[in-house]
């Protein structure tokens, strides 16, 4: 059974108690068809962790995190968020109901997630990008929400940019706009969905930092990713997946240098080979 | 020679009117219709869904001058006698609907499921996904589709002749009739029906140019 680390853990943001667990998923369980891809999967998430999963392709870290933002249905266990079941509720006879879309909508508007792929709105300038949701879905003051927008996107960096179209700026700064995106809901929760594997290498690097400067501050996050050196440094636990289960977690420099697992130590070992080449 | 086409072509150009009142009304009342029948079969339950795919299956295998028969000479024996103006408006705009409907369900179908995910992961029901997100990429989409199934029912239109309605087709007809010169009357009418094809796809490449945008 995993164990929580107690390393470290950030100074909060508002006010929100340190180390109480702000995502518990216990026996998560998802199949497409005949083919599992989740497997009794049970993982906490404190306020102000960093968690990243590290793991082989087709592992089903990327399902896992579909599923804390209810992209995807679960056939299996619970997540809880703040200690409220989302996605499903359980009616009085057992059965499970998935809840109506209002509930998913609202559960999701509190979680950020940045994608691979960026998924702009190609449509709309950045700016717009950036504001939509917050002004749309949440009600907020435009000004407001402008104001907060032009903030967000001069820390990463793209100040110059508010009247770009998405098509016009390269895949590094289109994965800033859309970390921004998410930001500009003052999400209590971020998942990041490999968000470096689409870009130009010489890219990655701005990506990574704006998500080492959210990390500075003390924002939650579940980071999934094949950068091993920057979930070392960056995460104070790291969750290791393989087939659809969670096989090894623990603080980075247990997970790096004292490997339990056999398949850890073939994933971690592949992995150097393939950096060497 | 074209002496003849000259002396007509008030007549003419009287039924290419008429032919464009009937393809602007049509092709109004079949977007609309299309589109919903599109949406209901997006996102329309099983019911919705199936009446909306029975109707366009149908329709596609009807020509469109049997219906046109149909409601000329069979509806008034169950008592609904339309004048042949608005019952040939309806019959086109009825019959374009069914491809309107592929069009645009194609292009809401062509929108990519990540800006789905990107909207729903921001907290968006879908109506405002819809509206702000999914439809605006679909409509842009659907433009040079769309173009097309007008320039098909713009000629289509002629068809309407046969029940009698004096439009682009029928007026030369009747010139021809009285004046025999087969030719030229007929090469006016083609010539004038390409001329209203030829910049309604104009319209098209130019909005088709201010809507892009790179992907």
């Amino acid at each position: 059974m995993p164990v929580i680390s107690k390393s470290a853990l950030p100074t909060p943001i508002e006010g929100r108690a340190v180390g109480q667990p702000m995502v518990e998923i216990r026996g998560l369980g998802k199949s497409y068809g005949r083919s599992r891809v989740l497997h009794d999967v049970s993982l906490e998430i404190r306020n102000g962790e960093v968690v990243a999963v590290i793991g082989p392709s087709g592992s089903g870290k990327t399902t896992l995190l579909r599923c804390i933002d209810l992209l995807e249905e679960f056939e299996q266990g619970e997540i809880r968020i703040d200690g409220e079941a989302v996605g499903y509720r359980v009616e009085p006879r057992g059965r499970r109901v998935r809840r109506p879309e209002r509930e998913l909508a609202a559960a999701r508007s509190q979680i950020g997630i940045v994608f691979q792929s960026f998924n702009l709105f190609p449509h709309m300038k950045v700016l717009r990008n950036v504001i939509v949701a917050p002004v749309r879905v949440k009600g907020e003051a435009r000004a407001e929400v402008e104001a907060r927008a032009r903030e967000l996107l001069a820390r990463v960096g793209l100040a110059d940019k508010l009247d770009a179209y998405p098509a016009a700026l390269s895949n590094g700064q289109q994965q800033r706009v859309a970390i921004a995106r998410a930001l500009a809901m003052r999400p209590k929760l971020m998942l990041f969905d490999e968000v470096t594997s689409a870009l130009d290498p010489e890219l990655v690097g701005e990506v990574l930092e704006v998500i080492r400067q959210l990390a500075a501050a003390g924002m939650t996050m579940l980071i999934v990713t094949h950068e091993m050196q920057f979930a070392r440094d960056v995460a104070h636990r790291i969750v290791f997946m393989d087939s659809g289960s969670i096989i090894e977690e623990g603080p980075p420099d247990q997970i790096f240098e004292k490997p339990t697992s056999e398949r850890l130590r073939n994933f971690l070992r592949r992995y150097h080979r393939a950096c060497v080449i | 020679m074209p002496s003849v086409l000259i002396a007509n072509l008030w007549l003419l150009l009287g039924g290419a009117a008429t032919t464009v009142e009937l393809s602007v009304a049509s092709a109004t009342l079949a977007a609309l219709i299309g589109f919903a029948l599109a949406v209901l079969q997006v996102f329309g339950g099983a019911l919705l869904r199936g009446i909306a795919e029975v109707y366009v299956y149908f329709v596609r295998g009807v020509p469109l001058l049997v219906l046109l028969f149909a409601m000329y000479y069979m509806l008034p024996y169950s008592g609904i006698d339309l004048p042949p103006t608005l019952g040939g408006i309806l019959v086109i705009a009825l019959y374009f609907a069914a491809f309107m409907s592929e069009v645009f369900r194609g292009a809401i179908l062509a929108v990519p499921r990540a800006q789905w995910d990107a909207g729903r992961g921001l907290g968006m029901r879908s109506r405002v996904l819809l509206s702000l997100v999914i439809l605006p990429q679909a409509l842009r989409l659907a433009a040079p589709p769309f173009v097309n199934t007008c320039v098909m029912l713009i000629k289509s239109t002629s068809l309407v002749s046969v029940i009698g309605l004096l439009e682009l087709t029928l007026s030369g007809r009747q010139i021809v009739e009285r004046t025999l010169a087969a030719f030229q009357i007929f090469g006016g009418v083609a010539l004038i029906y390409f001329v209203l094809c030829y910049c309604l796809s104009l319209y098209a490449r130019h909005l088709e140019k201010r809507l892009a945008y790179a992907h």
